[in-house]
């Protein structure tokens, strides 16, 4: 009896998976196979170039950021997180495997928050300008 | 077989009802979903934190707050630890993926022991975060510190970069605001990380047991793995950002 209503509930929230899934994301049985293989071996590349961004970014910090132009710093390590996130999106979430239709769904509602952050960035800049040019400081 | 070939493209291309039209689930979708509002909120908390940087005169500077290692005594080792847990963070990605991979080919033994190893630096990671909280708490570092007014310099002036001789000169007037706000929203988000990667590995952990106990190979897929996944994934997702907000920039 329980058992009947779980495989009920289940169905409701899963469905049937060889319906919902097709390329990547669908279901197989033969690891070894070549296909199996190559997707292993896109996961260790992404890992080495995730890896050896941080190592970039890491002796940049550690050594070079200071004696450089502020705005080309940012400019640096903001382009490097967005590049390292654009891979862990697209391949270890498997987005860049998903429709097109589903991709862009998620990536509007994120990308208006580049406006968000220009507005409150700018607000900040803007609040020390007045303080340090006020004539009551 | 040529008319098969015809069917499913047109399959693909409109969908007439019978399957997902997005080709996910309602559990992953909505674990999407979930994902999205999670990193509104950590980009709201990012955003004040850039907000009150840029609105403050000076900010004390990352190569001077976190340059200690564990054992490594007073030595002056900028952004190691820090680069060590983002790799045991990248680390567990990778295995979480590979976990989420042999899933999909219902490799359960795969799916164990990369489900472990993924467990296990989370654990790390965890372990390394309370060092560095006890460490900066030693130094003075917590929620609501540096507020009163009769605090020297002394007390902060390490936490800035000593070269810069402007620097230097704002610090009585602004130092202790600035090392308070720092200390505040770092306590804050990577708190809020930390809580995040905690309740990743207590999801991995339920997911392991589940897999040992061949409840996903009864169900007949390991989509559980693939939605935790996701979420694990996303806690390298906000580490990314948090590490280049700061300790980077």
């Amino acid at each position: 009896m329980s058992g009947h209503s779980q495989h009920t509930v289940q169905s409701l929230y899963e469905g049937d998976q060889s319906k919902l899934y097709s390329g990547i994301l669908q279901h197989h049985t033969d690891v070894q196979s070549p296909e199996s293989k190559s997707q292993i071996k896109r996961i260790w590349k992404v890992f080495w170039i995730l890896l050896v961004i941080t190592v970039a970014e890491v002796i940049m910090g550690m050594f070079f950021s200071h004696q450089m132009p502020k705005a080309l710093v940012a400019f640096f390590f903001l382009a490097l997180t967005i590049l390292k996130a654009g891979y862990i999106i697209a391949v270890f979430m498997h987005l860049g495997d998903e429709v097109s239709n589903f991709i862009v769904t998620m990536a509007i509602p994120i990308t208006l928050f580049i406006w968000f952050i220009i507005a409150f960035l700018a607000d900040g800049s803007f609040w020390l300008f007045m303080n340090t040019t006020s004539p009551t400081r | 077989m040529a008319q098969a070939t015809a069917t499913s493209i047109t399959e693909s291309k409109a969908w007439g009802g019978g399957r997902s039209p997005f080709n996910v689930s309602y559990g992953k979708m909505m674990m999407w979903f979930f994902l999205m509002s999670d990193a509104f909120t950590f980009g709201a908390l990012l955003i004040s934190y850039g907000t009150t940087r840029f609105f403050s005169a000076v900010w004390p500077d990352a190569n001077q707050v976190f340059k200690s290692f564990p054992f490594m005594g007073e030595a002056n080792l900028p952004l190691l630890f820090v680069s060590l847990m983002t790799f045991i963070l990248i680390m567990s990605s990778v295995t979480m993926v590979l976990a989420v991979h042999a899933g999909h080919y219902g490799d359960r033994k795969n799916v164990i022991k990369w489900m472990l190893w993924t467990i296990i630096g989370g654990i790390g990671f965890l372990s390394c975060q309370a060092w560095e909280w006890t460490h900066l708490h030693s130094e003075g570092g917590w929620w609501g510190s540096f507020t009163d007014p009769t605090t020297p310099v002394s007390a902060f002036e390490h936490f800035f970069n000593h070269h810069k001789d402007t620097v230097m000169a704002a610090l009585p007037a602004h130092g202790m605001q600035a090392t308070h706000d720092f200390f505040n929203y770092f306590f804050t988000i990577t708190g809020f990380h930390g809580g995040h990667v905690f309740s990743g590995v207590v999801f991995n952990i339920l997911v392991l047991v589940n897999t040992t106990n061949g409840v996903y190979q009864r169900r007949g897929h390991y989509e559980m793995v693939e939605k935790i996944g996701l979420y694990w994934h996303f806690v390298d997702l906000v580490w990314v950002f948090v590490f280049t907000c700061f300790y980077l920039l």
